[in-house]
Formats: C-alpha cells, structure tokens, sequence
C-alpha cells in the first residue's frame, strides 16, 4: 500500500464530527479490501472483523477517529452572512480571512469576515467563535436556499508535499491515524495474525469519544490499540511534551493504559527495531483509549500516537516514516500475540 | 466562469512580491501589443498606445504589479525560516496557510499546538516575529538546498468564484488596475495614452515615483483595488464602499487629496453613461496616486477603483459586475479628460 496516496486520498475527504459520512464512506471502501463484511454501524464508525482462523484467538480492536474538527452553521444574518459555532476545538488564532467550505444542500465556497489592515488597529486580537462571520456572496434569501443550521463548516485546504518525506494537509488528525491502521492490514495479508482483528474508524471522538462507546461494546475486544496523533516538535513548544517528527511512533503510558501492554509494545518495537519515542500522560490520553478502556467489564487498552505539527489547523504536518513506523508496530504486535509477553 | 474571471484568476496567480515582479511584467509583456514600451531601471513597464485621436493633455494610466508577501530573514538550526512581511499585511491572515517561492518550494505558517497554548496564548494572536515557515527540513543544511534569506514568498491559496458573482483569490490588489489597463491597451482606444505597470506600491509607491517622473503626464487616472468593509456587523459610512454598488471615485485618501475637477468631472461622466459608481466613506488608505500627484511640477490625478473585501489577504474578494464598471468607466475618463 502506497502511504502517501492513501493520506492525500483519506485527508481530501471531508467529515466532520457528527456529519462524517464523506469520510468514512472512503474508509469503509478501503478497509472492505481486508474486511469484506466491513460496515457502517448505527453511530456513524465503520467498524469490520477480520477473523484469524485460530480458536480461541482473542480480540485486538485497532482504533482511529475518522471525524475532523469543523464548524456548524447557527444562523444566516439579515445580509447573508453565515453565523457558526465550534464543533470541535479549532484554534481560533488562524481563522481570519480563510477559505472556508460550508457543506449545505451543495457545497457553497465562502471567506471568513475580517476587517482589513488598512483600517483595523489592534492585529492581536483573537476573534471568539461568535465574532465571525461567514462571507458566501450570497443574500440572506440566497443562502437558506441552501445553507441551513446544522450544516457543518470546514476550512479549505489541500495536501502539500513539503521537504524529504513531509506532507502537510487538513484532518491529519486522525486520518494519519486511519492510514496507518490500513497500511497494518495490508502488511499482515503475508502474515499470521495471532489475535482476531476488529477494526474501528470511529465517529465523534472529537466532540467527546462519543462514536467509540457502542463500537467496542458491540465489537467486545479483549486488547485495543487507539492510534491518533500527538504533538510533533515546532521550535516554541517544550521538548519534553513533544516528539520530533521523524522519530517513530510514539507509544504510550499512563494510569489509564494497562502497563503490561505498553511494555510488550515496546519490547515488539525494540525486537524489530522500529523507531519509537515513549509518550507519557500521567492521568488521562485525551483520546478513544480513555473511553474503549472502561467498556462493558474493562478492555487492555493502549495508545500509539502519531507526531504531527500544528494539530487542529488546516496545515497539520506529519512525516510518512511516522505513519510506516506505527503501521509496522501494530502489525508485528498483531502478528506476535502472546510471543510478545 | 467568463472570460474575464478567467483572466483575472490567472494573473492573480502569478507571484510578485514587491521588488520581485518580473513574472507578472514578463506575463503582461507578452500579452500587449502596444507602440512603445520599455521597462525602466526600477523594474516599470511603460507603454504608450496611440489611439484613433491625439489628446490636448498627456495622459498616463497606472495599475502596480506587485503584491504583499514575505521576505526569508534567517534560517534557524532547527530549518525553520524566520520571515518578515513586505507591505502591510495583518500577521493573524498568514498563520495556518501555505506559503509558496518561486522555485516551487511550499511551506506552511504555525505555533505549537491550540491544546499546548495557555488560556492568555491563546486569546494573543502571535506578530511576525514569533512565526516561522516551516518547509519540512530537517535542519538549516537541508532548508538552505530550497531557500536563502532574502527569498520571497507568496500565499499559495486557493481561488474560486462564489456566490451571486463574487471572486476570491490573493493579489487582486491590483491585478485587477493591469488587466484593466492591457484590455485598455490591446483595445482600440480613443486618445493616445501611456500606461505604467509599476512596482513597488506596497512598499511605498516607490515605483510610480519614478515611471511618473519618465512619463510627467497632466493628468493621472490610478487603477486600483480599494478596502471595502461591508461585512457583517459593520453598518453606515464604516462600510467604506460596497461590493455591488460599482466603481469607487476617491476624493481623498492618506496620501492624496484628489484633484476636484476630475473627481466630479469622473462622477457626472460615469453617470451619464449609466455605469455605477460610489466614494469612499472613510478617509484611509493611499496608493500610487500619492506619489503621481506631487511628481515633477504636480500632476492632476484621479483614481479608479474596483472594492474589494479582506484587502491584502490571500482571500481579496470583488464582485465581477464592480469589475467590469470599473474597466468601462476607465475608457470613459480617458475621453472625458482628454480634452480638458
């Protein structure tokens, strides 16, 4: 599987929380080809199981978000100008002026509102989400035609191929994440997988880990690994809290991750050695682990994160070694099963 | 899309950074076929075009060629490029983008992480000197195969029709003032004129200084695309001028205080011709006017401009009708100053 088409195909798609269809419609045509009876279930993820064959065999749930963060039409103004709220966290530090896509009854193409330089003063100012306005070029009377509350908001972006192995694109987060789980399933097509499989592209983890709830009750794994991405390195923030892009998956322990299996991640990751940083979150993940680990009777439960640079904007930034290195661990663990005790 | 969103949309797309315009001269270059033309040492394209008649009164027409962008100041050990704006542009339109040189190179305008920011950080929107460009290098060895300090950068944004005729793109201001003027050109006007593409306008309307000093017309019609804030939530003369509503006449800006005369004389004209037309609101802005108006012994000067929304971002939005006002308005003051 070619990574770097795959996550220009998977970022090109559009889903944002709640409304991911665009997305997961991809998703599921591209893991039918490792999971035949794949299927988008009540809540919005696409889930599907791949057996292995081997009685007995415990359940592994693979995990990554298919949503993105967006914005959601409130109201049409009197001049036809579109009000919005979050849906997601967006940094409101890069809104002004974007090139946004309202996603209605079509798709309409609009600016975001701001004053321009010549006569605004004060250029550090954020403007709040209630601040904005949506510029489609339209009469109010225009736009209901087509845009309606609820429709969802995303800023246009496209996938840029930077230096060396470096792609930056919108929805990295987490479709990177989505990407490596695929790129597992193909390398593990000449292997023997020692678990069964199930597989989640969940909904809505990014207003609250609210599409994974019924996916792992109804998949009832017995081990999962959530892949999502972390924050890569930029020369402003603290190293210590960040991992440098190109420095392998990033594995995870915290309180709320079963130890035994952070270390036999580990162990996997040194025994092929696969490049990997240790990413510790003393109290919580902030990702799917949090909600898969405390699900029907308790699941052991992990993360593998993926660095990318500048999360939650249009311009997410991810080295393609990062997305191998995270593909080529979940393969191997799934591939070692008990071995990797 | 028309034939002349089409035209507008490929010169805008074009990158000339101020002091780095000869891809945007070489494109009109080769597009007009004028009866003299040469560019000047500061990078001007001057051209004359006779028409059917010789006026009483030497007339220039200008529109500049470059637009805002950025400058490479120092590449850190880490790869990362500091930068710096050229011309006036508002540091909270350039993070989150892409940004393109020349040589085809992107890179993109971040901080760390919204989650890692504090609650004061994030409600602070970071100046110039706390952004970087980061082309994905792995370190200043690898940054410096693509760039060096002194390159320009562009926005590599995105460009599009919308809505009920509206354009968006970067760098309208003021490839809108040139493909008015090289339809002017490759026309059949009615007087002799000269036009000047010039350089330099977002740096200080340095090149008009210059081409108007070559060119020392009597009258100066000035080409440009103008702020228009009607936007939501801004009401009355705030709004400055309004997309719709036609050509803007200024009377008065930051650097120019126009010649009374043909102001007036541009307004009844245009009315008489049923094109429409509006004034500025708000005193704010200046273009190459201020420089064409007290050149050599004093020159009387117009400006004709198309408004256009978020000025000097990489989202310029006009409206098509606005455009085409103010391409035929530009036919008509040549006429009606002619013989002034």
């Amino acid at each position: 599987m070619d990574i770097k088409n795959t996550i220009a195909r998977l970022t090109a798609a559009t889903g944002v929380s709640g409304c991911e269809n665009g997305a997961t419609e991809l998703a599921l045509s591209l893991l039918k080809e490792y999971a035949p009876d794949a299927e988008i279930d009540r809540s919005g993820n696409v889930t599907g199981v791949i057996a292995s064959g081997r009685p007995g065999a415990k359940t592994l749930m693979l995990d990554a978000h298919i949503d993105q963060i967006g914005m959601i039409v409130t109201a049409v103004d009197k001049d036809g100008f579109i009000k919005v709220g979050f849906c997601g966290g967006a940094d409101m530090r890069i809104m002004l002026a974007q090139s946004v896509t309202v996603h209605g009854s079509e798709p309409v193409r609009g600016v975001v509102s701001t004053l321009p330089p010549h006569v605004s003063s004060d250029h550090s100012k954020v403007p709040e989400i209630g601040d904005i306005s949506i510029d489609v070029g339209m009469t109010k009377e225009q736009a209901e035609r087509i845009i309606r509350p609820g429709d969802r908001v995303t800023v246009n972006s496209d996938f840029r191929e930077l230096c060396g192995d470096v792609i930056s694109a919108p929805s990295v987060d987490d479709r990177s994440g989505v990407c490596a789980i695929l790129a597992a399933l193909d390398m593990l097509k000449t292997r023997e997988s020692a678990y069964d499989l199930a597989i989640c592209f969940s909904a809505q983890e990014e207003t609250g880990e609210r599409g994974v709830k019924g996916a792992t009750y109804r998949l009832a794994p017995d081990e999962a690994i959530a892949v999502d991405v972390s924050f890569g390195r930029t020369p402003d923030s603290v190293p210590h809290e960040t991992a440098e892009l190109g420095s392998g998956v990033m594995i995870g322990a915290s309180a709320v991750l079963d130890r035994g299996m952070t270390e036999r991640l580990k162990h996997t990751a040194k025994c092929c050695d696969i490049p990997y940083t240790t990413e510790v979150m003393p109290s919580s993940t902030g990702t799917n682990a949090d909600s898969i680990a405390v699900s029907r009777g308790g699941v052991k439960c992990c993360t593998l994160s993926i660095p990318i640079r500048y999360m939650h904007t249009p311009i997410e930034t991810v080295s393609i070694s990062d997305i191998e290195a995270t593909a080529r661990l979940i393969c191997e663990y799934a591939a070692g099963g008990d071995n990797n005790e | 899309m028309s034939n002349i969103t089409d035209k507008l949309l490929e010169i805008c797309a074009l990158d000339g950074t101020s002091g780095d315009e000869g891809v945007v001269r070489e494109y009109i270059r080769a597009r007009i076929t004028a009866d003299e033309f040469f560019v000047d040492n500061l990078g001007n394209l001057i051209v004359f075009k006779k028409g059917r008649k010789t006026p009483k009164n030497k007339i220039m027409f200008a529109a500049h060629m470059d637009e805002v962008g950025f400058m490479v100041t120092d590449i850190t050990s880490e790869g990362f490029l500091r930068f710096g704006a050229v011309g006036g542009i508002d540091p909270r339109v350039v993070l989150g983008r892409s940004l393109r040189f020349k040589n085809g190179t992107l890179g993109v305008v971040g901080t760390k992480a919204v989650h890692q920011q504090s609650a004061d950080e994030r409600k602070k929107a970071p100046d110039f000197g706390d952004m970087l460009i980061d082309i994905g290098a792995s370190g200043r060895e690898q940054a410096e195969k693509y760039v060096q300090p002194g390159d320009c950068a562009v926005f590599n944004a995105d460009a599009f029709c919308f809505g009920d005729g509206f354009i968006k793109s970067k760098a309208i201001d003021d490839r809108a003032g040139c493909l008015i003027m090289m339809d002017m050109i490759n026309g059949t006007p009615e007087y002799d004129a000269w036009y000047v593409f010039t350089v330099q306008e977002e740096v200080g309307t340095r090149g008009a200084k210059a081409a108007a000093f070559t060119v020392q017309p009597d009258i100066a019609v000035v080409l440009e695309s103008t702020t228009a804030c009607d936007i939501a939530d801004t009401s009355g003369d705030k709004r400055v001028c309004e997309l719709g509503k036609g050509c803007v006449v200024s009377f008065m800006d930051r650097a120019t205080i126009y010649d009374r005369e043909l102001y007036q004389l541009a307004r009844k004209t245009a009315d008489s011709l049923g094109i429409p037309n509006q004034t500025k609101t708000l005193i704010a802005g200046g273009n190459d006017s201020g420089a064409i108006h007290v050149s050599a012994g004093g020159v009387r000067t117009c400006a004709l401009s198309v408004p256009c929304r978020y000025l000097h971002s990489p989202s310029c939005v006009i409206k098509e009708s606005d455009y085409t006002a103010t391409a035929a308005f530009a036919g008509a003051v040549l006429s009606a100053f002619a013989e002034l």
